[in-house]
């Protein structure tokens, strides 16, 4: 017991010296008193907290525009059209365009396609002049183009998912040669379609010629 | 108290956030843009490397972009005096045009629309144009008729033109400038 007190006594005397020892260390003196509105501080400060803010705002704005874009050029398509087949678009005149800036000097096709019960074949015969066949992501993504001049006289080409293009047997060698085969970033895009018209008295010619064009899914 | 502040700080901040998109989606169509004279170019835009900037005017405008192996767009608001194109003025579009497959020149106006004409000519191809003895183009964009290679503009107060070269080869190292350069625009006569 007694062991005890005196152990009680010594902690009640270290506990006073502690408190006078705190006494002694210098406060920091912290002002939580507002800037005062007119003072500089007082307006830089939310002026610069409003432009990180709006800075936030425009970049996320930004970034999340293709995804949130309700009139993109795969919206504005899928009005005219269904999935994985190919239409031609209508000469763009001064009071409709099918899509904006197309060039005049061309015949276009869409095929919208939608991955998610196979691969799409694509073919594409030659026509007079140039032709060419693009390929975009339902967002607007342009990843992968070529011409007449790349791909032959026929442009022949197969266009799949990644686990669709690692799922081919690959022994099949014919298959590997003869087709081109593509990689699509997305299940949804566009596939699009441009012949050139040399002069205009060619255009119902190239415009036949572009309707044996054809997109499908399936086989 | 505080929260009235804090809510028109936020509200501020917000809606210059989307004013500044806005305005970028409306008027820009990518950062990489390539000069040469008055002519603007955005190689990157047909590419996968497309910028966020360029992804977002394109999503807007609904516009499928021109895929860089395909070919190359450059568009022109002003003459090479920084002049923005008058559709009641006379413009002359004359020079070399780079190594492409072909070309095509369009005319629309402010907003990228074609503009109306008896003659249907919206623009003029490689292979429509008469090219000089030197291998140059002469086009002239005027609201009446003109001799020679002649594209209406319908008296419009702000046009817009556009090149594309197809098929044309083109290194991201030495730019579109390098390239042989693309026609000098100047303003001849106004009406």
């Amino acid at each position: 017991m007694t062991a005890l007190d005196e152990l009680r006594e010594e902690a009640a005397g270290l506990g006073v010296r502690l408190r006078r020892l705190a006494v002694r260390i210098p406060r920091p003196h912290i002002h939580l008193s507002r800037p005062r509105i007119g003072s500089p501080l007082g307006l830089l400060l939310p002026a610069a907290f409003t432009l990180v803010l709006a800075a936030i705002a425009h970049i996320v704005s930004i970034l999340a525009m293709p995804a949130l874009a309700e009139r993109n050029a795969y919206a504005r398509l899928s009005e005219r059209t269904d999935a994985n087949v190919l239409v031609l678009l209508p000469d763009p005149t001064p009071r409709e365009t099918a899509l904006p800036m197309m060039d005049p000097a061309f015949i276009s096709a869409v095929c919208l396609y939608d991955l998610s019960e196979g691969a799409l074949k694509v073919r594409v015969p030659a026509t007079a002049d140039y032709t060419s066949v693009s390929f975009y992501t339902a967002e607007g993504l342009a990843f992968y183009a070529l011409s007449d001049q790349a791909a032959g006289k026929v442009i022949e080409l197969d266009l799949m998912t990644a686990s669709q293009k690692a799922a081919l047997p690959e022994d099949e060698e014919i298959t590997a040669a003869d087709r081109l085969v593509i990689e699509s970033p997305a299940l949804e895009g566009i596939v699009a379609v441009r012949a050139f018209v040399r002069e205009r008295g060619m255009r119902e010619l190239v415009r036949k010629q572009l309707e044996a064009a054809s997109c499908s899914v399936g086989g | 108290m505080r929260l009235l502040p804090l809510a028109f700080t936020l509200l501020v901040a917000t809606m210059l956030g989307l004013g500044v998109t806005w305005f970028s989606v409306t008027h820009s169509r990518g950062l990489d843009v390539v000069r040469s004279g008055a002519w603007e170019g955005w190689p990157r835009a047909g590419t996968v490397k497309a910028d966020p900037y360029a992804r977002a005017a394109f999503a807007r405008s609904g516009e499928l972009p021109l895929e860089l192996a395909d070919g190359l767009l450059f568009l022109a608001t002003t003459d090479d005096g920084g002049a923005p194109l008058d559709g009641r003025c006379e413009t002359r579009i004359v020079g070399m045009l780079p190594q492409a497959r072909l070309w095509t020149l369009t005319v629309m106006d402010q907003d990228g629309q074609l503009i109306a004409n008896d003659a249907g000519r919206y623009g003029f191809t490689s292979a429509e144009t008469v090219y000089r003895d030197d291998g140059a183009i002469d086009i002239r964009l005027s609201p009446r008729a003109r001799p020679g290679n002649w594209l209406p503009t319908g008296a419009r107060p702000r046009l817009k033109v556009a090149l594309r070269l197809y098929d044309a080869p083109f290194s991201f190292t030495s730019g579109a400038a390098d390239a042989g350069g693309l026609p000098r625009i100047s303003r001849e006569a106004c009406l």
